[in-house]
């Protein structure tokens, strides 16, 4: 009864406080990410793995660009950089706060109102950046059809463009908004099939 | 619990009179055995004891500016997570499968299947009404305060409903403050 209990040193992430295991379940994973490849390598061997074979195919397509053997220097820093720049594009653009699951993705989708009358849906373009009373505005005076701003069935809004315009629109967006990649439309074809633009 | 807890939730701070730190002291012995030895440095008896009053019948007690225990109108006193990480085996340990460690984290309670599932354990003899830590399966440092609603052996023959009452969890407001100033 004479010992005396030591308190036990934890090591807490230096970026969300926690306790180093449970960065993946802190506000941001990938901030954690390169503060714990340095101070807690061990406890996510996956990561260090990660981070050295981004490391080496931006140093593999540097050199081929550049062809300058300072491999050291770039591989560190592409790596971070690497990890960093695809959660950054997320963060940046819905107005400087960060929102969780921000799937940037564009929906297209086909109703049918009438017999030969349809409804093209577009949901998503809120993802970019893009504010949809100024959008329906655009696809509106393009198809010459009528273009509004719907509320859909969960709380986010969509833009209901009068007539079939699926083939065009895609090539409108990424024309008229080239923040948009092709490859993040997607169609619904009896449920989602990655039909990419 | 703490989901939201800042220094403006704080309705009264006082020093208490020597008999209430040793009252104080006294319920922290009986109930965390394990920490008497410690019990001298992290509630010195010369140091003044620091009790802050919080909406809810919520009671902390304070020493040097750093919150060390709470209790809940006159319930158990429970330690804050960052004192159980420093001596992890004074509270009796229940763990909760993975799936149920981001619910935690959002402060749900905890309910029994999350501890009679295969990643969770049980541990048989604590009763009701007890303050438990929760741990993760695979995790190494306790994730969780909690304090039991039903009893280890009932968990496990009902496994309905909630088991045990979230009242203190990792990235909440009082996790968030480490110092009172």
């Amino acid at each position: 009864m004479a010992e005396k209990l030591e308190p036990a040193k934890v090591l807490y992430c230096g970026v969300c406080s926690l306790p180093a295991e449970y960065c993946e379940f802190g506000p941001d994973f990938a901030r954690c990410k390169p503060w714990l490849i340095d101070n807690a390598p061990d406890l996510y061997p996956d990561l260090l793995k990660e981070a050295n074979e981004k490391g080496v195919d931006n140093v593999s397509d540097k050199l081929q660009a550049v062809g300058i053997s300072g491999a050291d220097g770039a591989a560190t820093s592409s790596s971070q950089t690497g990890g960093t720049s695809k959660k950054e594009e997320v963060k940046r653009l819905p107005g400087g706060k960060v929102k969780k699951k921000e799937r940037q993705e564009v929906i297209i989708e086909k109703v049918v109102r009438n017999k030969r009358k349809c409804i093209t849906i577009v949901k998503g373009l809120e993802g970019f950046g893009i504010k949809l009373s100024d959008a329906s505005k655009k696809l509106g005076k393009k198809f010459a059809t009528g273009a509004s701003v719907v509320k859909g069935p969960t709380e986010k809004e969509q833009i209901d463009v009068q007539g079939d315009i699926i083939y065009d629109i895609v090539e409108f967006i990424t024309d008229t908004w080239p923040d948009v990649p092709e490859r993040s439309i997607f169609f619904i074809e009896d449920g989602k099939k990655v039909q990419a633009g | 619990m703490f989901k939201k807890f800042s220094l403006e939730e704080i309705s009264s701070q006082n020093q208490v009179k020597a008999s209430v730190q040793r009252r104080i002291r006294q319920s922290i012995q009986e109930e965390y055995p394990g920490l008497e030895t410690v019990l001298e440095d992290l509630l010195p008896k010369k140091s003044p004891l620091i009790v802050v009053k919080c909406p809810n019948h919520l009671t902390l007690v304070v020493v040097n500016n750093v919150p060390l225990f709470f209790c809940i109108r006159d319930g158990p006193y429970m330690p804050t997570l960052r004192l159980l990480h420093q001596y992890p085996n004074i509270m009796k340990r229940f763990q909760v499968d993975r799936g149920a460690i981001k619910f935690v984290f959002s402060g749900a309670n905890i309910m029994c299947p999350g501890l009679t599932s295969p990643g969770g354990v049980l541990d048989e003899e604590v009763e009701a009404e007890r303050p438990v830590a929760i741990y993760a399966e695979g995790k190494q440092h306790a994730l969780a305060i909690g304090f039991t609603k039903m009893s280890a052996k009932d968990i496990k023959s009902i496994n309905k409903g909630i088991g045990v009452d979230n009242m203190h969890y990792l990235n909440d407001g009082l996790w968030k403050m480490e110092r009172l100033d």
